[in-house]
């Protein structure tokens, strides 16, 4: 799917490092552009390396999930309609779940983007506006 | 115990109750307007200032999103759906997962205050940003028409005034406030209004469960059994249009009326599979008679618990809905505008994950109250009217000055929905109008507003109406189609072009469009209902697809500072990459419009 193409240079994620220039795309300018610089630095690929890292395992897992609830449903209802307490089944525990599992992901993400992906961000922007490059 | 034996009609009480609770609202609205109006600035006309913390701006995102499909309608799907309708809460807030994953952090960055803004910003083709305010204007649109039709459902139901009645109010209430800078507050009004919708279906459906918890279970309908529900005592339900229903095994009902286009007086069989009967047809059922269901409900209460009782014919529908509702949150015009109210990406992911909280506490209240209707309403099975589940549900309940205060409640938090959602839809489709369609003066914001009405309005009273979920559920596919492509690649790839955004916005989101339209207008061809009413399976990948390749084939076009537009999406922001004033120039026409008017109000704006 396109959304995994990485952000830099499509589909050319060894080739991006210090100094490369971005393969992909147009970009024409002088090697001094600060910000093609800080785009093609060591800190700019690991930030991206890191979201994507996350991003992509983590979206791939919650939609499994989603997917599997629907297949369960769909082709093991006598499971689903196991009763477990009362009116409740093993279908609704399922679906409640789903929000608990949404909220769980999103906040392990935050912790994640403020712990790893920030500082990285920092840095970039402390280069870029100190003139570093 | 002063329960209804039959749909009656409702004595004037309910009507002042009910309109005690429009009024509440309404005054409540245009107060907090004013206030806001003296205490903030003119540059926070149309998205509020950026003081605001993250937790005020959660409950503003909730209070505006949770519309007319959250408070009524998945209680109604519920009722009549069964386990199947969780999708619905659930997809609304996976929805804030993937625009928290993909696009929040990025699209604050930005600095764009809208759809329109984010993609000039990013492609810089001014062509492509008419094409997404087309889609801002149509998403709009298809989003306002539930929100009218719940205000006429919830009038309607409690003082069987006719449907527009409710939608004019609602329209009133808006345009006033909008004209009158309620917006100055917006922040702190939404906010609100998220703990006024959460109160306002809390209170009844505790007060509710306890009722039931306490209750002589012989007295209401049980859903233990593996057969249809039943009704606990005699009951008269007269159909305000045409249904068809269906029953398992044969039955006879007594009726009046034109049942198969005779008109009959006496008994008629129902037999198994469905049944057509004429509105205005008045069917009697006896204490303990079975309820017949009407096309589209589950009819054992065994299968109603269960997840797909609808066969794996619905496995495809369900897998398109997940699409739809989970990509189409991130393109939803009235989302984006919120996000600014955050100071940075840090702010909008924290923002992001108490909404997955918020929604999440308040999405198990439609959900339990469509239990309880299915406990204590099965008359709305036959008539169809499911939208009004939770409106009628203290009246069959508990009766007496309990359900008529209780009814008041749910009626008033009803409307601080419609008035919330339709408020930052109504703004930014008249934003859309004013800055790209129409001449950009002060007259054409308001004149926009009067225009963003319109299309809504004539389709509310033209057409016969969805069920409230389902209606926005369009409005979420077309998104989906359309702007989560062009969010999710202008955020993660490079390689992306105008060419390419517009082919691939104009290929899902125009045949998005195409394909809800039978379903919006009503005259959905049967046999397509899954395909037509429910296309994002299809679509967003083709709009994926034509986007990718159109913008690969048109590599020349790729901007050339995509670099420098990239790391300022991704680098962290506090001080110094992310300028607002930069983009501002871009989203600022509209700004304008919005000093103007404030300064014709009395000049109280200061800078």
């Amino acid at each position: 799917m396109s959304t995994t193409e990485p952000v830099g240079g499509v589909g050319r994620r060894s080739v991006v490092g210090v100094g490369n220039r971005p393969v992909g795309g147009t970009d024409s300018r002088p090697l001094v552009d600060p910000w093609a610089a800080a785009h093609t630095s060591t800190e700019f690929a690991v930030l991206r390396n890191r979201l994507r890292g996350f991003v992509f395992p983590m979206t791939t897992f919650f939609l499994a999930w989603y997917f599997l609830y629907v297949l369960l449903a769909a082709f093991a209802p006598h499971f689903m309609a196991i009763r477990i307490v009362g009116n409740i089944n093993v279908g609704l525990v399922f679906g409640l779940l789903q929000f608990v599992t949404t909220f769980a992901i999103a906040t392990i993400y935050v912790r994640f983007a403020n712990r790893h992906l920030d500082p990285v961000g920092s840095r970039i922007r402390e280069q870029v506006e100190g003139g570093t490059w | 115990m002063g329960r209804e034996l039959s749909t009656g009609v409702p004595d004037r009480t309910d009507f002042y109750v009910t309109v005690a609770a429009m009024v509440m609202i309404a005054l409540w609205t245009t107060l907090a307007g004013l206030y806001g109006a003296r205490a903030r600035s003119t540059s926070d006309f149309l998205w509020a200032s950026r003081t605001v913390g993250p937790r005020w701006n959660a409950a503003a995102v909730s209070g505006e999103y949770l519309s007319a499909a959250s408070f009524l309608g998945i209680a109604g799907l519920v009722f009549k759906g069964g386990v199947d309708a969780l999708w619905y809460p659930v997809g609304f807030t996976a929805g804030y997962l993937a625009l928290l994953l993909f696009v929040a952090a990025p699209l604050r960055r930005s600095g764009a205050y809208t759809l329109p803004d984010f993609a000039e910003l990013r492609l810089g083709s001014a062509r492509l940003r008419k094409i997404c305010t087309a889609f801002v204007i149509i998403i709009g649109w298809l989003y306002l028409v539930p929100q009218l039709q719940g205000a006429g459902l919830t009038v309607h139901a409690v003082t069987e005034a006719p449907q527009w009645v409710g939608a004019a109010v609602v329209m009133v209430i808006v345009t006033f406030n909008i004209y009158t800078g309620w917006t100055h507050s917006i922040t702190l009004v939404q906010a609100f209004q998220y703990w006024i919708k959460l109160t306002a279906l809390a209170i009844p459906v505790f007060v509710l469960l306890i009722h039931y918890a306490g209750e002589d279970p012989g007295f209401r309908n049980s859903l233990s059994a593996s057969a249809p529900p039943s009704f606990s005592q005699a009951t008269d339900v007269t159909p305000d249009h045409d249904v068809v229903l269906h029953v398992t095994k044969p039955m006879r009902v007594m009726v009046v009326g034109t049942p198969d286009g005779r008109p009959t007086k006496g008994t008629m069989p129902l037999a198994p599979g469905e049944n057509r009967v004429a509105k205005g047809t008045t069917l009697h059922f006896d204490a303990g008679s079975r309820v017949p269901v009407i096309s589209g409900a589950v009819v054992d209460n065994d299968t109603w618990l269960c997840p797909l009782s609808q066969g794996q014919r619905s496995l495809l529908a369900t897998y398109s809905l997940i699409v739809a509702l989970l990509l189409g949150t991130m393109g939803l015009p009235q989302v984006l505008g919120r996000y600014y109210t955050d100071p940075d990406g840090r702010a909008a992911r924290r923002t992001t994950q108490l909404v997955l909280a918020l929604l999440g506490l308040f999405y198990l209240l439609p959900m339990a109250s469509g239990w309880l209707a299915r406990l204590y309403l099965p008359r709305l099975l036959v008539d169809g009217n499911t939208d009004a589940a939770l409106l009628l549900l203290p009246r069959a309940a508990l009766g007496g000055w309990p359900a008529l205060l209780l009814g008041g409640l749910i009626a008033a938090g009803a409307f601080a929905a419609f008035v919330s959602a339709a408020t930052a839809l109504v703004v930014c489709v008249a934003g859309g109008l004013s800055t790209d369609v129409l001449p950009s003066r002060l007259q054409d914001f308001r004149a926009a507003t009067l225009v963003a009405w319109s299309v809504p309005l004539a389709f509310v009273l033209a057409v016969s109406p969805l069920d409230l979920a389902q209606g926005v559920g369009l409005a979420f596919a077309v998104a989906a189609s359309s702007f989560c492509p062009l969010l999710v690649l202008g955020i993660w790839w490079r390689g992306l072009t105008d060419t390419g955004a517009a082919a691939g916005i104009l290929a899902g989101g125009g045949l998005a469009f195409a394909a809800v339209l039978p379903a919006a207008v009503g005259v959905l061809p049967p046999g397509w209902q899954a395909v037509l009413a429910q296309p994002a399976a299809f679509t967003v990948p083709l709009a994926f697809l034509t986007m990718v390749v159109v913008s690969r084939r048109t590599r020349d076009r790729v901007p050339t500072d995509v670099s420098r537009i990239l790391l300022r999406l991704h680098a962290p922001d506090r001080l110094g990459l992310s300028e607002d004033r930069e983009v501002g120039q871009l989203g600022t026409r509209i700004w304008r419009a919005a000093a103007a008017l404030s300064r014709i109000r009395g000049g109280r704006h200061r800078r």
